[in-house]
């Protein structure tokens, strides 16, 4: 599904910011990038105005409009509800009755500028209601994951190949679980919903802010650590 | 070392994921087919008419009629106003539950949407007059979607 055609983007975006140094922080890495292209990529401001735009035109009739609602948000939807370690066909079945809840339940939907928010939270309501009930009978879903993620040793090779893709994915891949779930969650929602996070996360609700911006932190050293910075 | 800020931190995050663990291919023409399947009348479930009143002529040239409409358990009771090229329906869903309403008039492709409240009651008004069809779907996805057959306001 990623085809942005470009692994430079990091490199442009990492560029970017060392040009603008330290006080004077980027606020629009969104101009590097092509916009025409839809699975992935977006930015989130982006993929929410094209969401409520479909859902506007499927609402007045228009079946057109309901698959370009699917095809923006699916991706979105896909990567908040990983976040809840759930293996690939469990998250794709959160993903499809997330559809199927919206189909049957639009009316429920007030305001369409909230379509691509209420996606979320329903996506991430089912998510943590099938983890839950998956995770008596299997203690650890990280093996799920295994497959797709570099193992140590590769990444270090490619580390040594100053690969820089692989370098970022290890300095996220570094961070405790928490925060990578966290920051996943939160990298691809628009504003998601605290209380429910915390809920999920099993965290305060007071704490999730802070946690986040502990997070960042951890992210930003490790990046710094990479030797990109 | 350069500080990112958190916009770039978060922008790092989707990239990394969206390299790293993307959907599969055809996650997105599966799920194509899954909404436009639920959005279609092909699973429906098709309500029996069991009752309609007599038309019953109003006092100002309106006319108004009740249908009753039964599918398992679930009873549909309509109540039909008329009123020059408009018409407004009055439902009662025995018993009560959590659903999106779709009055479908033959000829548009809008749907007038509604929810039914906690005492299964709804309202559908500014209908045309013509050919139309009652859906039922309910917010449980276990449960099937059914319609009435279409009928003539």
């Amino acid at each position: 599904m990623y085809h942005a055609g470009d692994p430079s983007l990091f490199g442009v975006v990492i560029m970017t910011e060392n040009r603008l140094g330290a006080d004077r922080r980027m606020t629009n890495t969104g101009t590097t990038r092509p916009t025409t292209h839809r699975d992935g990529g977006q930015r989130p401001g982006e993929v929410w105005g094209e969401a409520t735009s479909a859902f506007n035109r499927w609402l007045e009739g228009e079946s057109a409009g309901l698959d370009d609602l699917v095809a923006v948000m699916t991706p979105v939807l896909w990567h908040v509800v990983r976040a809840y370690r759930l293996p690939q066909e469990a998250a794709e079945d959160v993903v499809q009755t997330t559809w199927l809840a919206l189909v049957r339940r639009r009316a429920s939907i007030a305001d369409p500028a909230a379509v691509g928010g209420w996606l979320t939270t329903t996506a991430r309501r089912e998510a943590w209601r099938v983890s839950g009930a998956s995770s008596k009978t299997m203690p650890v879903a990280d093996e799920d994951l295994a497959p797709r993620l570099p193992d140590q040793k590769s990444a270090e090779s490619i580390a040594v190949e100053h690969d820089t893709k692989h370098r970022l994915w290890a300095a996220v891949e570094g961070l405790p679980e928490r925060c990578r779930r966290l920051l996943r969650v939160v990298a691809f929602e628009n504003r998601p919903d605290y209380a429910r996070l915390a809920t999920d996360l099993d965290m305060p609700v007071g704490s999730i802010g802070p946690t986040r911006g502990r997070c960042l932190a951890k992210l930003r050293v490790a990046l710094a650590q990479t030797g990109e910075f | 070392m350069s500080e990112m800020s958190r916009e770039s931190l978060l922008e790092v995050v989707r990239r990394v994921y969206e390299e790293q663990d993307p959907p599969a291919e055809d996650l997105v023409p599966r799920m194509q087919a899954a909404a436009a399947f639920a959005d279609s009348d092909l699973d429906l479930e098709l309500m029996l008419l069991v009752e309609r009143s007599t038309e019953l002529v109003g006092a100002r040239g309106g006319t108004a009629y009740t249908l009753r409409f039964v599918h398992g358990e679930t009873d549909l009771l309509l109540r039909v106003a008329v009123e020059g090229e408009l018409s407004r329906v009055d439902g009662w869903i025995v018993p009560p539950e959590p659903m999106t309403v779709r009055a479908i008039p033959g000829e548009q492709p809008r749907s007038h949407d509604t929810l039914v409240s906690d005492g299964g009651r709804f309202v559908l008004t500014d209908l045309p007059v013509g050919q139309i069809q009652i859906r039922l779907e309910p917010h449980d996805l276990e449960r099937p979607a059914f319609a009435t057959p279409t009928f003539d306001l």
